[in-house]
């Protein structure tokens, strides 16, 4: 069984850094020490509220200074608009780290890191830590919808990896989207294959998946499902699992949230 | 020294230590919140509903939140329960507390066929009868809809076990004391009171029903006043102890059960938010009992003034 553990812990900044788009970072030496890239956190507000009920899962963007987390997410509803008010020293109580992360490449195997969105919150903490333990090459593939919702290219490129951008409407970086580089990239001729890396809405990430298995690339998803609890009591975030016989379907929360492509079932998505 | 209370009660033959239940279905099987706290603590737990056969459940989205209240339709997904006995019980040998399991059948011979297959296991203490759940070969209403088909299914169960029988009561009926006093005669020794109440939420801009199964079931602190009332009219219509739930987030909501009569208490999607609630629920009435000189959690039970 994971190591996890519930915290109240205080905000130490949350600000709008684009449209739409929060980074709040807290203090927690113990849930610092524990995370892996492509975990995540079920966050609830510190003071006693029945409105909104649940806990809302957000990954865990990025670690600093052993004791620093931070998370990076989109204000879509009632739960994310109401995080987006809270201000420093405001309480979140915190439950993680949950689920199993990404799994590292191989020694030598360069990776592909593809986001879309919101997708770039656990792959910025997972190219922070390729970067340190693997010296080799990483190409990110970065989409926004515009401009505006562009966030943390700075903070990207001084990270420095063969980042290439593209927005919908061709605001900024390359007019499109991020799978439509892929179509390129896997149109030339790949000497040494790469491992995949993924996340971001579910279109995409099944338009991925199921070009990596047919060029019979390793790729690695984050899915998201809706949760009620994120700790296996419930059930309520089931996916249909690939031919799989004894398990129709998988626990985002437990068996995920990162997949291998070829567990799921893509026709369903 | 302070003196301790004496939270202990009996619930149709079963005694646990204090009465607080964890509610099936919300605390997964049994030992997934172990990094968080002893289950030992409490006074029984309740483990997911098992069916006879491995159930895939419903396909997503399962869940959806509405003010205060969670809707799932889960599908009763489960292992089934040969692999829980097999594969999932032995892992449970550290937890002290008592271990309920909840069964549902899809006709009733399957239910009979569960509780003898529980009968052989001595680490369980007790059966919880799910009857909120469609009775296939009767056109798929549910079993506890119904008062014949509930005494059946209950006398079925306590035929084939010694083990004391809890039915678990739908409040999607019209009068729930009917049904109620058809399990008391057919031979339940406790009821619990009440299941999920069935409702439904629409996202008005793709015009789709949030959940995939279109109804599902709520729960949570929305439905407490109704779990309340239905406790209340059950209590006062039969003599076999009843456990309340429906929404208890804390002390103070297994009080108000308490009061109305409710010998125990469980805790269901509260466990989902705060993986401590049930255990703060046991130190909550304990302090309770402490600050207001009450020795014994029965003296509590059922004494709500109504004059
Ligand atoms: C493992 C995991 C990691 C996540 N990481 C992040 C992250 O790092 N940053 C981020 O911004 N978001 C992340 N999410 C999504 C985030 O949890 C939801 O956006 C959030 O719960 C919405 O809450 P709300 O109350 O604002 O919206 P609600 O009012 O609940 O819903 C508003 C809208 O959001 C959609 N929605 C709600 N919950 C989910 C969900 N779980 N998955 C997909 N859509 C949902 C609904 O369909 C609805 O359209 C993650 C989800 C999971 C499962
Ligand atoms: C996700 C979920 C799954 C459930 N599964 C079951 C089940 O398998 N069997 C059952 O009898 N009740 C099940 N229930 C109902 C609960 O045990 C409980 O009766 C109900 O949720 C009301 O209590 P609460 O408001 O405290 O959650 C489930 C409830 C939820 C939220
Ligand atoms: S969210 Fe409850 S089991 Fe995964």
């Amino acid at each position: 069984m994971n190591k996890m553990l519930e915290e109240v812990v205080s905000i130490e900044f949350n600000r709008q850094i684009g449209k739409d788009t929060c980074l709040l970072g807290f203090r927690s030496a113990s849930l610092a020490s524990l995370a892996k890239p492509g975990q995540f956190l079920m966050i609830h507000s510190g003071r006693e509220t029945k409105d909104p009920l649940l806990r809302r899962p957000f990954s865990i963007h990025r670690i600093q200074d052993r004791n620093k987390l931070m998370m990076l997410y989109r204000i879509v509803g009632k739960g994310t608009s109401l995080l987006s008010a809270l201000k420093e020293n405001d309480p979140i109580s915190v439950i993680g780290p949950l689920g199993n992360g990404f799994a590292l490449p191989r020694p030598n195997e360069p990776s592909l890191v593809m986001a879309g969105g919101m997708g770039i919150a656990p792959l910025f903490f997972l190219t922070q830590v390729l970067k340190r333990v693997q010296k080799h090459k990483i190409k990110m593939f970065l989409g926004f919808p515009t401009s505006q919702e562009a966030v943390l290219i700075d903070q990207l490129k001084d990270l420095n990896i063969d980042l290439s951008l593209t927005t919908e409407d061709g605001s900024l970086g390359i007019k499109g989207l991020v799978t439509d580089l892929l179509d390129q990239y896997l149109g030339q001729e790949l000497t040494n294959k790469p491992v995949i890396y993924a996340c971001g809405p579910t279109p995409m990430l099944k338009k991925i998946a199921q070009k990596a298995i047919k060029s019979r690339l390793r790729c690695y998803v984050s899915l998201e499902g809706y949760m009620a609890c994120g700790l296996g009591l419930c059930q309520g975030c089931a996916v249909k699992a690939a031919n799989n016989k004894g398990k129709p379907y998988y626990y985002v929360c437990q068996d995920g949230p990162v997949f291998s492509a070829e567990m799921i079932d893509w026709e369903v998505m | 020294m302070a003196f301790l209370p004496d939270l202990s009660v009996d619930i149709g033959g079963l005694k646990i230590k204090n009465p607080v239940i964890t509610a099936s279905g919300t605390f997964g099987y049994g030992n997934e919140l172990t990094p968080f706290y002893d289950p030992s603590l409490l006074g029984a737990i309740i483990v997911k509903g098992l069916s006879l056969k491995p159930i895939p459940g419903n396909p997503p989205p399962r869940i959806a939140e509405t003010p205060c209240g969670l809707l799932n339709a889960i599908g009763l997904a489960n292992i089934g329960i040969k692999a829980f006995i097999e594969e999932r019980l032995p892992s449970l040998v550290k937890i002290k507390a008592p271990i309920i399991t909840n069964i549902y059948g899809h006709n009733i011979k399957e239910y009979a066929e569960i509780a003898k297959r529980i009968e052989k296991v001595d680490r369980i203490a007790a059966i919880e009868i799910n009857i909120s759940c469609p009775n296939v070969e009767e056109g798929g209403m549910a079993f506890g809809t119904d008062p014949d088909t509930a005494a059946k299914v209950t006398n079925q169960v306590v035929k084939n076990t010694t083990k004391p029988v809890i039915v678990k009561l739908t409040p999607n009926v019209t009068d729930i004391t009917i049904i109620a006093k058809a399990v008391e005669s057919a031979g339940a020794q406790a009821i619990s009171v009440t299941n999920t109440i069935m409702g439904m939420a629409v996202d008005v801009t793709t015009r789709r029903p949030k959940l995939t199964n279109i109804i599902g079931g709520l729960s949570g602190p929305a439905i407490k006043p109704i779990a309340l009332y239905l406790v209340h009219k059950v209590v006062a219509n039969v003599r076999i102890p009843v456990i309340g739930l429906g929404g208890i987030m804390d002390y103070h909501d297994a009080l108000e059960f308490l009061l109305v009569g409710a010998r125990a208490i469980q805790v269901g999607t509260a466990n989902l938010i705060n993986p401590k609630a049930a255990m703060e629920i046991v130190n909550g009435l304990t302090d309770f009992c402490m600050r207001e000189k009450i020795g014994n959690i029965n003296e509590i039970i059922g004494s709500l003034k109504t004059k």
